[in-house]
């Protein structure tokens, strides 16, 4: 069979699993006892093993295989997690990541894996290394206990809202009776859905089911695992209730609570709390059906934890996923509309027809709500590159031996997907150099009277037209002597230099080429490519970096990044017959000059600006425009740029307006011009070429 | 296939010729703008339905002497390799189907031009002889670069 119209599906998929049990594999990490994660995790494994068999991806679904043997020992409380096992299962991960990634690049998904493999054989058969202290297989517990506790904290996986609450409430107080009831379907049904609308059918001539988790249009469909849970107000005894649903084939197990006022509003309101503060429910009964009680009721504690691990997680949103370049094509085809909107605007404004004004008007209207979604289309949470950051902190920590937290906020501001797919290796940069020459070994931190485990918080917020993504750590700060000694010796700033320099100079130091403060290389960061890297590509995406530092207390990087890449504001300017446009967020302001107050010195121009002397570029001299000098003028418009603190005037011919421009490349074919940085099509359907002011700035 | 179908202009003296499926559009003289400090013979950019493609002087780039532009002037729009180009010819006016096996070598220089930008001679009748064009060659700008640098 021709799998290949599947491949990119799955390809999406596993990276969606492989993602998904980074985080799980992280938050258990933290929280090793939590058997509700384990679940999650095993889930991920198992549906991430069955998609790669029938891919016919065999390593990949035998690594899996052998990785899921451990989690269902962990699941089922016969192994206790330690590090020797995390350890073991991230590399599964990693493995199991350069598999997919191989496959993703048209290869076979094949990988030498033995040496996990036999880690993880090892792990099964309970045969794990010194430091694994615990006896595994002897630390399971007996099986009914978890299975009542993992049902209380089940029960409180659905929240009501107010509505519901008071419809309860309500019948409870004209005599009726509210259950709280868990509903198992056997696990080898083949149609679960049909089994629980018999079961609803049943309930529904009794009473009213009021809520239930997954909602009834998600069990009709039959989206949901194999168990369910409602609320149900009804005036029938719970007692003589249970069988009667018990009774409908194919029903493993139900559990019917009955609630009274309290614990009504403790469940209800319950999915933060902590199970053990989980209030004792009125009555409890529970019963399977037929053939065993006890063997029935493992599986159905399998079950259950699935949907209270499910309940705090936010709702998924409803996505479809689309192609990259139908959305990049559906952006030139609005950038297109664009144009002849202006130029249709243009026409109306000759033709004086109020009916055709109208509708212009309407259009434009139209066009800018359109504008906005197709922006926002391109739009991608920074969390698709944040969520990679959590294992590799870890990581990392983990390898230099220190204690620490990585905080992330933020993660849902949103940037356009140029800058996304460009913004991943800076940062990774930028968080490896706090981790490494930013947070303090830990007997550092002791000495200096800090916390054992430092913090780097990452996080992300826009501000007018642009996003920061800040990279602050506690750690030791930057000592400007060090960098100025280094600087000194490296040759990028003379002593004389150095003794004049304020402290954000001095940090900015750190951005120079062949820069490199630690003092010991390590194979974190330190490797030869410095900070400078990180610098220029974010200077090419139209950012900067800052830095902030307090010694002892610790440093921080800010970057800023445009929100978009692709719609700019912008000044359009002339000069002679040709049309410029100016980004507008290089330019300070705009003005007028007197040809007598420009000054010659040293061959170059210099204007009176505030209380200082700035450079005159000719832009009609450095871009040989023909048709236009303004030597020959009285009086010169001029704009007024800046690249980080140094300001020019740009000499042009007169101001033509701000507008929203499209940002368009010169095509492949041309070789880069300096000064310009692009292209956009103005309203005429002229190509208009934009300037780039950091290139007039030396 | 033996068959080719080819894309017929005119420069200066001689008929020359472009694969058909190279060519996207022949689009009639248009506003161009200018781009500064760029190679002598790319006369600037032009809009093409929404997308910027930048445009060579075809006389400019076989070092031919300079024409006015007229009603005649066209521009082909040629796809090579996801590269997008313009060529100002001047004119364009036929397609021609021709036989592989009819392209002969090209002498050293044809109506000019260097036989390292053509791809062969082909035959249309006994007056008329057709210039293939080697598009790869005419695009590569190493040697262009190099010459204007030395000139620099």
């Amino acid at each position: 069979m021709d799998m290949n119209q599947y491949l990119s599906m799955f390809i999406d998929e596993s990276n969606d699993h492989l993602q998904s049990l980074n985080e799980k594999m992280l938050e258990l990490e933290s929280n090793p006892t939590d058997l509700g994660i384990v679940q999650v995790i095993f889930r991920s494994a198992h549906t991430l093993k069955g998609m790669a068999a029938t891919m016919g991806f065999e390593d990949l679904a035998a690594l899996t295989h052998q990785m899921e043997n451990v989690l269902d020992l962990v699941r089922n409380e016969k192994l206790a997690m330690q590090e020797f096992i995390f350890d073991t299962l991230f590399k599964g991960l990693d493995a199991l990541e350069s598999m997919v990634q191989d496959i993703t690049q048209g290869g076979e998904g094949k990988a030498d894996v033995t040496a996990i493999v036999e880690s993880l054989q090892a792990i099964v058969r309970g045969d794990i290394p010194a430091g694994g202290a615990s006896a595994p297989a002897a630390a399971s517990t007996p099986a009914a206990a978890p299975a009542a506790e993992i049902a209380v904290k089940d029960s409180k996986g659905i929240q009501l809202d107010e509505f519901q609450q008071s419809v309860i409430e309500q019948s409870m107080a004209e005599g009726h009776q509210a259950l709280y009831m868990d509903v198992a379907i056997r696990e080898d049904c083949q149609l679960k859905a049909v089994r629980a609308y018999m079961v609803f059918d049943l309930l529904e001539r009794y009473g009213d089911v009021i809520k239930s988790e997954p909602s009834t249009q998600d069990i009709e469909q039959d989206k949901f695992e194999r168990s369910f849970s409602l609320y149900y107000v009804t005036q029938k005894d719970p007692a003589e209730l249970q069988p009667m649903v018990t009774s409908i084939s194919e029903i493993e197990s139900v559990n019917v609570t009955r609630l009274d006022a309290q614990s009504l509003k403790e469940m209800s309101a319950a999915p933060a709390a902590e199970p053990e503060a989980a209030p004792a429910p009125a009555q409890q009964t529970t019963t399977a059906s037929a053939p065993a009680a006890a063997p029935a009721a493992a599986p159905k504690a399998a079950a259950a934890p699935k949907a209270a691990a499910k309940a705090p997680a936010p709702a998924p949103s409803r996505t479809i996923r689309v192609d990259i370049d139908r959305l990049d094509v559906l952006m030139n085809l609005f950038s297109e509309l664009l144009i002849d909107r202006v130029r249709l605007e243009q026409l109306a404004s000759e033709v004086k027809v109020p009916a055709l004004t109208d509708t212009v008007e309407h259009m434009g209207r139209v066009s800018t709500d359109l504008q906005n979604i197709v922006l926002k289309l391109r739009m991608v949470p920074v969390d698709t590159v944040f969520n990679r950051f959590p294992r590799m902190v870890r990581d990392l920590a983990k390898s230099l031996d220190k204690k620490l937290d990585l905080v992330i906020t933020g993660a849902e501001t949103e940037l356009d997907r140029t800058v996304i797919d460009e913004i991943g290796d800076p940062l990774v940069h930028l968080l490896r150099n706090s981790v490494d020459h930013g947070v303090e070994p830990v007997a550092d931190r002791i000495a200096a009277g800090k916390e054992e485990t430092g913090t780097v918080k990452l996080s992300a917020f826009h501000s007018g037209n642009h996003v920061f993504i800040e990279i602050e750590d506690d750690g030791r700060g930057i000592n400007r002597e060090n960098v100025l000694n280094k600087a000194i010796k490296n040759g990028i700033v003379t002593q004389d230099v150095a003794n004049t320099m304020k402290d954000e100079e001095v940090y900015q130091l750190l951005f120079a080429p062949g820069f490199s403060t630690a003092e010991v290389i390590s194979d974190v960061s330190g490797r030869g490519v410095g900070l400078d890297v990180v610098k220029s590509k974010i200077t090419s995406l139209g950012g900067h970096v800052m830095v902030t530092s307090e010694l002892g207390k610790g440093t921080k990087f800010s970057v800023q990044l445009p929100l978009t890449l692709s719609i700019i504001s912008a000044m359009l300017i002339r000069v002679g017959s040709e049309k410029y446009a100016i980004p507008l967020t290089s330019i300070v302001e705009t003005g007028i000059i007197k040809a007598k107050q420009v000054r010659d010195l040293h061959g170059s121009q210099l204007i009176p600006y505030r209380d200082t002397h700035i450079p005159l570029l000719s832009l009609s001299r450095v871009f040989e425009v023909p048709d236009f000098d303004e030597r020959e003028e009285e009086e010169t418009e001029i704009v007024v740029i800046r690249k980080g603190d140094k300001l020019a005037a740009i000499a042009v011919e007169n101001f033509i307006g701000q507008n929203e421009i499209v940002l368009k490349s010169l095509g492949s074919y041309l070789p880069e011009t300096r000064g310009i940085s692009g292209a956009t099509i103005l309203g005429d359907g002229q190509v208009a070429l934009i300037i780039d002011p950091n290139a007039f700035i030396k | 296939m033996d068959e080719l179908k080819v894309i017929v202009f005119k420069l200066a003296t001689e008929e020359y010729g472009i694969e058909v499926d190279k060519v996207q559009t022949i689009e009639r003289m248009m506003p161009i703008t200018r781009v500064p400090k760029t190679l002598g013979f790319v006369k600037g950019v032009i809009n093409l339905r929404g997308v910027v493609i930048p445009v060579i002087d075809l006389r400019g780039r076989f070092n031919l002497p300079s024409q006015e532009y007229n009603d005649q002037t066209r521009i082909i729009i040629v796809e090579v390799e996801k590269m997008q180009v313009g060529f100002i010819v001047d004119s364009a006016n036929d397609v021609v189907d021709i036989k592989r096996s009819s392209i002969e070598k090209p002498p050293e220089v044809v109506g000019g031009v260097k036989a390292r930008y053509l791809d062969g001679v082909a035959k249309l009748d006994e007056e008329r002889l057709l210039v293939m064009l080697n598009l790869a060659e005419v695009l590569d700008k190493t040697e262009v670069v190099q010459l204007e640098s030395i000139e620099d």
